[in-house]
C-alpha cells in the first residue's frame, strides 16, 4: 500500500485526478470493508452501552436479550435462505434442539452456561447434519415441506416424551452460572451481546471466505459453480449444518435467559415460520438484516399485546409492501444508496489510469 | 373397530382432500405455495356461520352464498396480492401467501373474536352399516360431497373449455399464450377454484372440530403433506394422500394414542420424501421449480 | 497420439427421443479438436455427457483412459476437465473477478482453514487471487475485474466465462460455441487465445461451434454429428471436402 499511496500523491499533485487500476481499486475497496467493520463495531458498542443509559430499566434487559437472541436465530436462517438460497421453514426445531439440550444439562448436572450453550449449538448442529443429508436432495418447495415436518416433529416430541416435561416444562435456577460465578438477568444480556458478535464474526469469516464465494455461487448458477468444481453436496450440508448450530446456539441461550423450557413455545412451528419472515422482511445480510427483521417480529407482538390480531393483520400487510418494494429486504432497501456510491467510485477509479510504478518511485521514497 | 377407523379416516381424508387439491392445482398453474389456502376455508366457515347463525338462511343458502364469498376472495387475493410480484421467485411467492394469512388471521379475530364457536351440526349422528362397518352419518355425507366436487373437477378438467385451457397452462404456460389461451384469466380462475375447494373444505369440516381464526392450521399442513404425495402437481396423487393420511392417523390415534395423530402425517412424509424425493407419483413437469 | 477425453458408443435417451445414438469421439491430447453438426444434431447433449452433466444410457466415458463415468460434475474439475456454457452461465451478481475466483475453486484447498482465515489459507487466497489477476490480463478482462458479471458487454461476457474456465489450471477445456454472437473483432480475438492457451498452456480444446472460420481456421481434428449419430471425422480439408458433410448442411438450408 505504501508504493501506491506514494506513486499515488505524485500523480495526483500532476494531473490533479486520483490514479486508478486495479491496486487502486484494491484499497479503496479496503476502506470500505473497514469502514463496514467499523459501523458493525459502532453498534456493538451502542448495545454495550444501553443498559448504562438514562431511563433503561432492569426489565429492558431481559427484553433486550430475547431481541438479541432471536438476531442469533435469524442469522443463522439468513445463512441458509439468504447465502444459499435454501428455504427453510422448520429453524424454530434447532431452537428447541438447543433450548432442551441447554436446559437438561443445566438441571440435571448443573453445567455452566458457557458449557449448556456450546452443547446446545453441537447437539443442533449434530441433528443438523442428519437432517441435511435427508432434505437437501429435496428441490425447494419440497425441502421447505420437509423441514416444516421436522419442525412439527420436534413440536411433537418434545410434547411427549417425558424428559422434555411437555407444557408444564422444565424450570431452571433463576441464575445461571458463568465460571462459576452467578449471572444476573443484566450480566445475562452482556453474555448474549458477546455471543451475537462472535456469531456475526464467524458469519463475516465465513462470507468472505472462499466457502461463502462457493455457497454464493451455487446459489446464483448452480451448474456453472458444480463445473467449476464446487461440491454442492458438500457446501449445502456444511452450511445447513452451521445453520443449525448458530440457531441451536440462539436456543440455548433462549432457554437459560428465561430461566424455563416447555413445549408451548418450543413446539409451536409458527416461530420457524416466524423466523423465516425476520429474513425476508430483514433482508439475509450478515447483521443488520437478521437485526432488522428480528427487531420488527419480535416488537410487533410485543407493542401490540393488547391487540393480537391487529398485530396480525399488521404483519401481513408489512409483509406485502416488503415483498413488493424491497423484496431483498429492507436492509437491502437501506444499503442500496451506499451501495450505488461505492460502485460509482469504484467503477470511476478503475477506468482511470493505473498509477506509473518504476524507478521515479524509488527515488521519490 | 379397525373397520370403523378405516371408515372415518376416509372421510377426514375426503376433507383434506379438498385441501390437498387446492395446493395442487395453485402450486403447479403459477408456482405458489398458498399457505392461506386454510384461511380461504376458514373464512367460508365464519361467512357460513354468520348466514346460518345471524340471518337465519337455510343450510344450503349459506353454503352456496359462502361458496361464491370465498371465490371471490380468492379471486382479490389473486389481483391484489398476487398478480404484482407474479413473476418473482417462488419463496417470495410464499411469503406473499403467508402475508395472506396473517391478514386473515388478524381479520377474522378482530370481526368475529378468537374464540372457538359451534357449527351447528346438520346430520343425525346416529352411525350406520355400511361394508360391515359401523359409519356416521356425517361422515358419509363428508365423502359424498368430497366425491361429488371430485367428479365436477374431473368434468371441468375434461370437457369444459376454461378446463381444457386451464391444463395447457399447467403444461406450458408459454406455449399456451402463444396459442392465444387467456393466462391471466387462467390465473384468476385457479384461485377462484382454490377459493371454491377452500369453502367446502372450511364448511364441511367445522361442524368436526370449531370455527375460529385457527380452525385450519392443522388441516392446512396436512394438505400440504397430502399434495407432496402427488409431487405437488398430481391431482390423483393428492387424493390419495390425504385418504392414506387420513386412515393413518386414524389408525395412530386409535392403537397409539391420540397425541400421536398429527406427527403421523409429518412421519409419513419425511419418509416418502426420504425414499422418493420427487413425490410417490413422480413429475414430469418441464416446469423448474 | 494419446487420448485425453475419449467417449465411446454413447448413447442418450430422452423419453422418445435419442438426443446421442452410439456416438464415439476421440481427443488426442494437446490438440484442438472441433465438434459441428446442424443444429439440433445433440452437441450439447454430447458435451453434457463429456463433462459428466448427463448420464448415458449405454456407452463408456474416458479420461486419459481411465473409466470416469461414475464421476459427479464437480469431480471433472478435479481431474483436469474444465467447460464453458453456450448460454453464458456467469454469476450475474457477482464481480468479473469473483466469478474467476469461483473458477479458481480447487485450487483453493480444505474450506476449513478458509472459514477461519487461518494464515496458510489467507497465503493460499492470495496465490489465487494473483493468479486469477493474471488469467483476466491474458485475456483482456483487468479494467473490467470489479465490475458486476451482469454488466458487462456481451464480448466480455464470454471472455469471463473462458477466464473462469481456464481459472482452474485445467488439462483439458471443453468450450462450448465460444464465440456465439460475437461480431468478427471478437472472434479473432477469441481464436487468437483459444491458440495461445493451447500452444503456450498445452491446453487440449474441445470446442462445439457453428462459426466455420473459427472452426476450420484454429481446429486440428474435426468430428462431425448428424441426428444425434457420428457422421464423419477427420482434418478440416478431409471433413471440407466431404460430400456427406456438405450435404447434411446443405440438406439444412434447403429445409
Amino acid at each position: 500500500m505504501p508504493l501506491g499511496s506514494a506513486t499515488g500523491a505524485m500523480t495526483h499533485a500532476r494531473t490533479g485526478a486520483p490514479p486508478g487500476g486495479r491496486a487502486a481499486v484494491a484499497a479503496l475497496q479496503q476502506r470500505f470493508a473497514r469502514q463496514d467493520v467499523a459501523a458493525a463495531c459502532l453498534l456493538f458498542v451502542v448495545l454495550l452501552l444501553l443498559p448504562v443509559l438514562p431511563g433503561v430499566q432492569g426489565w429492558m434487559a431481559s427484553q433486550a436479550t430475547l431481541v438479541i437472541v432471536y438476531v442469533i436465530a435469524a442469522q443463522g436462517v439468513a445463512l441458509l435462505v439468504g447465502y444459499t438460497g435454501l428455504v427453510t421453514v422448520g429453524h424454530g426445531g434447532f431452537l428447541a434442539i438447543g433450548a432442551y439440550t441447554a436446559a437438561l444439562l443445566t438441571k440435571h448436572y448443573g453445567v455452566d452456561m458457557l458449557v449448556a450453550i456450546v452443547a446446545g449449538g453441537v447437539m443442533a448442529a449434530a441433528i443438523g447434519t442428519v437432517l441435511g443429508l435427508i432434505f437437501l436432495r429435496l428441490a425447494g418447495p419440497f425441502m421447505a415441506i420437509g423441514t416444516l415436518g421436522f419442525a412439527f416433529f420436534v413440536g411433537t416430541v418434545v410434547n411427549n416424551v417425558t424428559i422434555f416435561e411437555g407444557r408444564d416444562g422444565i424450570s431452571l435456577m433463576p441464575t445461571n452460572t458463568l465460571f462459576g460465578q452467578p449471572v444476573g438477568d443484566m450480566g445475562f444480556y452482556y453474555v448474549s451481546v458477546v455471543a451475537l458478535a462472535l456469531v456475526t464474526l464467524f458469519l463475516y469469516s465465513l462470507l468472505r471466505s472462499n466457502v461463502g464465494r462457493a455457497l454464493r455461487a451455487l446459489r446464483d448458477a448452480e451448474k456453472a459453480a458444480e463445473s467449476s468444481g464446487v461440491n454442492r453436496w458438500f457446501y449445502r450440508t456444511l452450511a445447513f449444518s452451521f445453520s443449525a448450530c448458530i440457531t441451536g446456539i440462539a436456543g440455548a441461550l433462549s432457554g437459560l435467559a428465561i430461566h424455563f423450557v416447555s413445549a408451548e413455545v418450543y413446539g409451536d412451528i409458527w416461530y420457524s415460520v416466524d423466523m423465516l419472515v425476520a429474513v425476508v422482511v430483514g433482508g439475509s445480510s450478515m447483521m443488520m438484516g437478521p437485526f432488522i427483521g428480528g427487531l420488527f417480529v419480535v416488537m410487533v407482538p410485543f407493542f401490540f399485546e393488547q391487540l393480537v390480531d391487529f398485530a396480525s393483520f399488521l404483519k401481513g400487510v408489512v409483509l406485502f409492501v416488503v415483498l413488493v418494494f424491497a423484496p431483498a429486504g429492507v436492509c437491502e432497501l437501506l444499503a442500496r444508496p451506499v451501495r450505488a456510491l461505492r460502485a460509482r467510485r469504484i467503477a470511476a477509479l478503475a477506468q482511470a489510469p493505473a498509477a506509473p510504478v518504476g524507478p521515479a518511485v524509488t527515488a521519490g521514497r | 373397530m379397525f373397520g370403523q377407523q378405516v371408515m372415518s379416516g376416509l372421510a377426514t381424508g375426503s376433507l383434506y382432500a379438498l385441501t390437498a387439491v387446492a395446493v395442487v392445482v395453485v402450486f403447479r398453474n403459477t408456482r405458489t405455495i398458498n399457505l392461506a389456502q386454510g384461511d380461504f376455508s376458514m373464512m367460508g366457515a365464519f361467512f357460513a356461520l354468520i348466514l346460518l347463525k345471524q340471518f337465519g338462511f337455510n343450510y344450503y343458502a349459506a353454503l352456496l352464498l359462502a361458496v361464491l364469498g370465498v371465490i371471490v376472495l380468492g379471486v382479490l387475493v389473486e389481483r391484489i396480492v398476487m398478480r404484482p410480484i407474479a413473476d418473482s421467485d417462488w419463496l417470495t411467492l410464499f411469503t406473499a401467501t403467508l402475508g395472506v394469512y396473517y391478514i386473515l388471521h388478524g381479520v377474522a379475530g378482530w370481526l368475529w373474536g378468537r374464540d372457538t364457536k359451534a357449527f351447528p351440526v346438520t346430520f343425525n349422528p346416529a352411525p350406520v352399516d355400511l361394508l360391515g362397518a359401523r359409519v356416521s352419518e356425517g361422515h358419509l355425507i363428508n365423502m359424498a360431497w368430497a366425491a361429488a366436487i371430485g367428479l365436477v373437477l374431473y368434468l371441468f378438467f375434461r370437457f369444459t373449455k376454461q378446463g381444457i385451457a386451464m391444463r395447457a397452462v399447467t403444461d406450458d404456460p408459454e406455449t399456451a399464450r402463444l396459442m392465444g389461451i387467456p393466462v391471466r384469466f387462467v390465473i384468476m380462475l385457479t384461485w377462484g377454484m382454490a377459493g371454491f375447494l377452500a369453502a367446502f373444505a372450511g364448511i364441511l369440516t367445522a361442524p368436526i372440530i370449531y370455527v375460529g381464526p385457527q380452525m385450519m392450521d392443522e388441516v392446512l399442513v396436512k394438505g400440504y403433506v397430502a399434495a407432496v404425495f402427488g409431487g405437488l402437481y398430481s391431482i390423483p396423487g393428492a387424493v390419495i394422500g390425504s385418504l392414506m393420511i387420513g386412515v393413518a392417523e386414524n389408525l395412530a390415534g386409535g392403537y397409539l394414542g391420540s397425541q400421536y395423530k398429527t406427527a403421523t402425517a409429518f412421519a409419513m412424509i419425511v419418509a416418502l420424501l426420504t425414499l422418493r424425493p420427487k413425490g410417490l407419483f413422480g413429475i414430469q413437469h418441464r416446469r423448474e421449480i | 497420439m494419446a487420448s485425453h477425453l475419449r467417449c465411446e458408443n454413447v448413447t442418450v435417451r430422452f423419453g422418445g427421443i435419442v438426443a446421442c445414438n452410439d456416438v464415439s469421439l476421440d481427443v488426442e491430447a494437446g490438440k484442438i479438436v472441433g465438434l459441428i453438426g446442424p443444429n439440433g444434431a445433440g452437441k450439447t447433449t454430447l458435451f453434457n455427457v463429456l463433462s459428466r452433466f448427463q448420464d448415458v444410457d449405454r456407452g463408456e466415458l474416458y479420461y486419459r483412459e481411465h473409466r470416469v463415468g461414475g464421476k459427479k460434475p464437480h469431480e471433472m474439475i478435479s481431474i483436469g476437465l474444465a467447460r464453458t456454457f453456450q448460454n453464458i452461465n456467469l454469476f450475474r451478481d457477482q464481480s468479473t473477478l469473483d466469478n474467476i475466483l469461483i473458477g479458481a475453486h480447487r485450487l483453493m484447498g480444505d474450506p476449513f482453514g478458509a472459514i477461519y482465515s487461518l494464515p496458510y489459507a489467507r497465503r493460499r487466497e492470495r496465490e489465487v487471487m494473483q493468479h486469477a489477476t493474471e488469467i483476466a490480463e491474458l485475456l483482456n478482462l483487468s479494467g473490467e475485474l470489479d465490475q458486476l458479471a451482469r454488466n458487462l458487454p456481451y464480448g466480455s461476457q464470454k471472455r469471463v466465462e473462458l477466464a473462469r474456465a481456464l481459472a482452474s489450471r485445467p488439462e483439458i477445456i471443453l468450450l462450448d460455441e465460444p464465440v456465439a454472437g460475437c461480431n468478427e473483432e471478437e472472434t479473432a480475438e477469441l481464436r487468437k487465445v483459444v491458440q495461445q492457451i493451447n500452444r503456450e498452456l498445452g491446453i487440449t480444446v474441445l470446442m462445439v461451434e457453428h462459426d466455420m472460420s473459427m472452426v476450420m481456421g484454429v481446429c486440428d481434428y474435426i468430428y462431425v454429428i448428424n441426428f444425434g449419430a457420428n457422421l464423419a471425422h477427420g482434418t478440416p480439408a478431409e471433413i471440407r471436402a466431404n460430400p456427406e458433410v456438405i450435404r447434411a448442411y446443405l440438406g439444412e438450408a434447403d429445409e
